[in-house]
């Protein structure tokens, strides 16, 4: 199993993860319990970013007030 | 006042001018009969004083005028006149009474040449950055693929942000977008635009940012010709996208930023990917995964037949020696068998029980006994004698 993630995870480092599983399972040097892991794990991946990707209605916008810049 | 005047009885006995009337006079004259007006002239033995105040001489073929440009006057423009450079100068012609000298008074001053003074500070500005290394392209930061956050430092009423906005939207809705708004012309606008830049550093998780401005004349580009502006974006923490220029004219802005758009939409979408070629991207992606683990699965099923025809092999080879050791236990027993003797032309005596008959004493005279020879069992009786 994945370790837990932190709770969105950059949509970069999400692809990027996915392309390695991908490479590995390509790779053909896992036995097949680690590959059907690593399986299960990117099926989980593609099907959590295909739905960020598509159940996004509108970009959020926030505003920068002048007050704000001062803080944080 | 001035017209008729009568030097001569001026200068009588009754008393003679002093230096200050005569100047103060001369100044009333001057100014009473010279408007504000545009003066023409080659700019010549410039000087810029502690002060801030600009002296200069104005001068044609046959003439010169000194001038003066005030400090409040002269911080409007961008930059100094150089000598040699032609120029309009707008102004009030008088007289300065300290030095008895005539000069103009110079509120406003225009370059006849293309660009003009703009152009002056410019070059000027450019130098500088490019003397500090600002424009050089291995500075320019790569824009992130997948932004998470985008900021947009432009006018909150411009159409600009409207444009970005939808971009955004169409082609990368999971980002959010952070408005600084900020003048972009005009009075202010150049510290504006430079607080709005340092302000990014506050904005957590920010991946890039577009300074955008939508059309606008010509002369309203000059907040980003600013050298301050170009250096703020410079030192801005994350890659800017500049979209301010026109066509044809690159800012300083443009030219520092790491990446320069035409127009704010295009700056969106240079800041974003485009969603549906990364769905298509991942359907691939999830191609691969199943052809790998499709291939992985034959790979073992494969492995799996090869040890169930070993094991079939290894199989019949064992029974083939159990046959063959079968076959020498039965010869060997075969030897052994008593029906061999038998052969051989022995016979064995059995009484009715089946008891064999070994010893004389068994068999009394008259006992009926059965004889066993090789091939069957024959009745038979032990004789008298």
């Amino acid at each position: 199993m994945a370790e837990t993630p932190p709770p969105t995870p950059s949509f970069a480092k999400q692809l990027e993860r996915l392309e390695e599983i991908v490479r590995r399972l390509e790779s053909q040097e896992l036995d097949l319990d680690e590959s059907l892991k690593l399986f299960e794990e990117g099926v989980e991946r593609l099907r959590t970013m295909r739905e960020r990707l598509t159940a996004t209605e509108a970009t959020v916008k926030r505003v920068l007030r002048r007050e704000d810049s001062g803080g944080e | 006042m001035g017209v008729g005047l009568d030097l001569f009885a001026a200068a009588s006995a009754e008393g003679a001018w002093s230096v200050s009337e005569v100047t103060r006079r001369a100044r009333a004259v001057i100014e009473a009969g010279l408007p504000l007006l545009w003066v023409r002239g080659e700019v010549t033995g410039f000087k810029r004083w502690q002060s801030g105040h600009w002296y200069f001489t104005l001068r044609d073929r046959t003439a010169q005028l000194r001038c003066v440009m005030f400090a409040k006057e002269n911080r409007k423009l961008p930059a100094a006149p150089p000598d040699g450079m032609q120029v309009y100068a707008f102004g009030r012609p008088t007289m300065w009474e300290e030095k008895g000298e005539f000069r103009l008074t110079v509120v406003e001053l225009l370059s006849t040449e293309a660009g003009g003074l703009w152009q002056v500070a410019l070059e000027k500005a450019k130098a500088a950055l490019m003397r500090d290394g600002l424009l050089d392209p291995a500075r320019k930061r790569p824009v992130p693929a997948y932004p998470r956050r985008i900021a947009v430092i432009t006018s909150p009423d411009a159409a600009a942000l409207g444009d970005i906005e939808a971009v955004v939207t169409r082609r990368w809705p999971l980002a959010e977008l952070v408005l600084i708004p900020t003048r972009v012309q005009g009075e202010g606008a150049e510290a504006d635009v430079c607080a709005a830049l340092a302000a990014l550093a506050r904005v957590p998780k920010l991946d890039v940012a577009i300074v955008g401005r939508g059309g606008g004349s010509k002369e309203d580009l000059w907040t980003f010709n600013s050298e301050r502006v170009a250096r703020a974006v410079a030192a801005a923490p994350v890659p800017i996208i500049s979209a301010v220029g026109h066509e044809a004219d690159v800012t300083l802005c443009d030219l520092v930023a790491d990446l320069r758009a035409p127009t704010p939409s295009a700056a969106a979408a240079a800041a974003t990917p485009d969603r549906e070629k990364v769905l298509e991207h991942l359907a691939h992606l999830g191609a691969r995964l199943s052809r790998g683990l499709a291939s992985r699965a034959d790979v073992v099923r494969e492995r799996l037949d090869r040890s169930l025809d070993d094991l079939e092999g290894a199989m019949a080879l064992y029974l083939e020696r159990c046959r063959h050791r079968i076959a020498a236990a039965s010869g060997r027993l075969d030897a052994l068998s008593p029906l061999k003797i038998l052969e051989r032309g022995y016979a064995v005596a059995r009484d009715g029980e089946g008891r064999v008959l070994r010893r004389v004493a068994q068999l009394p005279a008259g006992l009926r006994f059965r004889l066993r020879v090789t091939d069957g069992e024959v009745p038979a009786r032990v004789g008298d004698s």
